[in-house]
C-alpha cells in the first residue's frame, strides 16, 4: 500500500519540490498551504507522516505541532520539520513538542528521502511507472 | 542539561551545517549595544574577509585598495557607526545560505563578485523584498534579470527554462529562495538576542534600481554571478530599534 506523505508549507515551490522528491516512490502525496489547512487533512487523510514548515500565514507549523500532539487520533504520525528556521529558541521549542527529524533548508532531495526513508518504508515505483 | 548543551545535541542529531563562528561572535557582541568599537574591531580584524568586506562598504567610491581613503577596520566603525558591523555579520550568513541554496537545489556555484565590477541589470528586472522587524528592523533586497529568475525557477522545478514562462511560478520560486536566505540569517540574530519577525517576500517586475537607506541604518551591496546568471543583494538593517 502506498504511504502517504502530507506536505504542509506556504509554498507552493516547495510543495511541489516534495511532491517530485517522492514521485519516484510508491507514495501519495497531499498537500496543505497552512496549519490550519493542514489539521483539517491530517485528520481526514490519515497521513504516514508529515512534512512540516515553520513561518506560514493563518496558522504557523509550531501552532500546528502543538495541536497535532494535543489530538489523540493524530499524535502518534510521525513529523519532519522542513524550515528554514534553525534559531536555538525555535528548535528547542519544536523538539520539545516532539518531532522525528528536522531538516533545514535549503535541503536535497536525498536528505529528504533518507529522513523519511528511516520513518517510513519508500519502495521504489517500477521505472515504467515514475 | 543547559539549553546551549541541548541544542548543541539536537543540532548533532538532526545534521545542521555548522554556523560561521566569527559572524555569530560579532552579531552577539553587536547586540549587546554596550559594546565599544575596540572589542568589536578585534573580531572583524581577526576574520580576513570580514574585514575586507567592511573596508570595502567604507571606501564606497573607491576602484581598489590603493584608493582607500579609510584604512582601518576602526576608522571604517567610527566613521559608519557600529550598525554597520550588524550588517556585516548579517551579510556573512546571508551569503552563505545564498550560495548554498544555489549549490544544494540548483548545482550551480555562486561566485561572489565585486559589485562595482559588476555587468549592471538593464531596465525591468525581479525584485524581491523581505522585511525584518522586532529589535533588528531592516530589509533584503534580491535583484536578478527576468531571463535569470526564468532559468532559476525552471532548475528548482526541475523543468526547462522554456517549460516556465508563467510569471506567478517564477515568483514564487524567487521568494522561496529568498525566504531560505532570509530565515538562515534571522536565525543568526535571534540566536544573538536580536530577536525579529520576517515578513512574506514580495517579488514584482520593476525598473525601479532605488534601495531606500533611512538615517542611521546600514548598507550591504553584495553581487554574485554563475554563468548568465547575475544577482544582487542588498541589505538594510538598523540595530536597536526600541519600537
Amino acid at each position: 500500500m502506498a504511504v502517504k506523505i502530507l506536505s504542509v508549507d506556504d509554498s507552493r515551490t516547495i510543495r511541489m519540490i516534495v511532491g517530485k522528491t517522492f514521485r519516484p516512490y510508491d507514495c501519495q502525496v497531499c498537500e496543505a498551504g497552512n496549519g490550519e489547512e493542514g489539521l483539517a487533512v491530517a485528520a481526514r487523510e490519515k497521513p504516514d507522516l508529515i512534512i512540516l514548515d515553520v513561518t506560514m500565514p493563518v496558522m504557523d507549523g509550531v501552532t500546528m505541532l502543538t495541536k497535532l500532539k494535543e489530538d489523540p487520533e493524530l499524535k502518534t504520525i510521525p513529523v519532519i520539520m522542513l524550515t528554514a528556521e534553525s534559531g536555538r529558541d525555535n528548535v528547542l521549542q519544536i523538539a520539545k513538542l516532539g518531532v522525528r527529524d528536522y531538516l533545514v533548508k535549503p535541503f536535497k532531495e536525498d536528505q529528504l528521502i533518507e529522513k523519511a526513508g528511516r520513518i517510513v518504508s519508500l519502495q521504489k515505483k517500477p521505472a515504467a511507472a515514475v | 542539561m543547559n539549553d546551549g548543551a541541548n541544542y548543541q545535541e539536537l543540532s548533532r542529531r538532526y545534521g545542521f551545517a555548522p554556523k560561521p563562528e566569527s559572524a555569530s561572535r560579532l552579531t552577539q557582541l553587536v547586540a549587546r549595544q554596550d559594546a565599544d568599537v575596540d572589542e568589536i574591531a578585534k573580531v572583524i580584524n581577526k576574520d580576513p574577509a570580514l574585514r575586507a568586506r567592511l573596508l570595502r562598504a567604507a571606501n564606497p567610491e573607491a576602484e581598489n585598495e590603493a584608493e582607500y581613503a579609510v584604512e582601518t577596520v576602526e576608522d571604517a566603525l567610527m566613521r559608519n557607526g557600529v550598525g554597520c558591523a550588524l550588517v556585516l555579520a548579517m551579510g556573512t550568513p546571508l551569503a552563505l545560505a545564498l550560495t548554498k541554496t544555489f549549490q544544494t537545489m540548483l548545482s550551480i556555484k555562486l561566485e561572489s563578485i565585486d559589485r562595482f565590477h559588476a555587468e549592471p541589470l538593464d531596465g525591468e528586472h525581479m525584485l524581491g523584498t523581505i522585511g525584518f522587524s522586532g529589535k533588528v528592523v531592516g530589509k533584503v533586497y534580491l535583484r536578478m534579470s527576468r531571463s535569470s529568475g526564468q532559468s532559476i525557477a525552471a532548475g528548482v522545478l526541475g523543468l526547462a527554462p522554456e517549460e516556465l514562462n508563467d510569471i506567478n511560478e517564477i515568483r514564487d520560486v524567487v521568494g522561496e529562495l529568498l525566504n531560505i536566505m532570509t530565515g538562515n540569517f534571522k536565525s543568526n540574530l535571534c540566536d544573538a538576542g536580536l530577536d525579529c519577525r520576517l515578513t512574506p517576500p514580495d517579488v514584482k517586475l520593476t525598473s525601479d534600481f532605488a534601495t531606500p537607506v533611512e538615517r542611521g541604518s546600514g548598507l550591504e551591496r553584495m553581487a554574485f554571478r554563475a554563468g548568465k546568471i547575475s544577482l544582487f543583494v542588498d541589505v538594510i538593517a538598523n540595530p536597536w530599534n526600541d519600537d
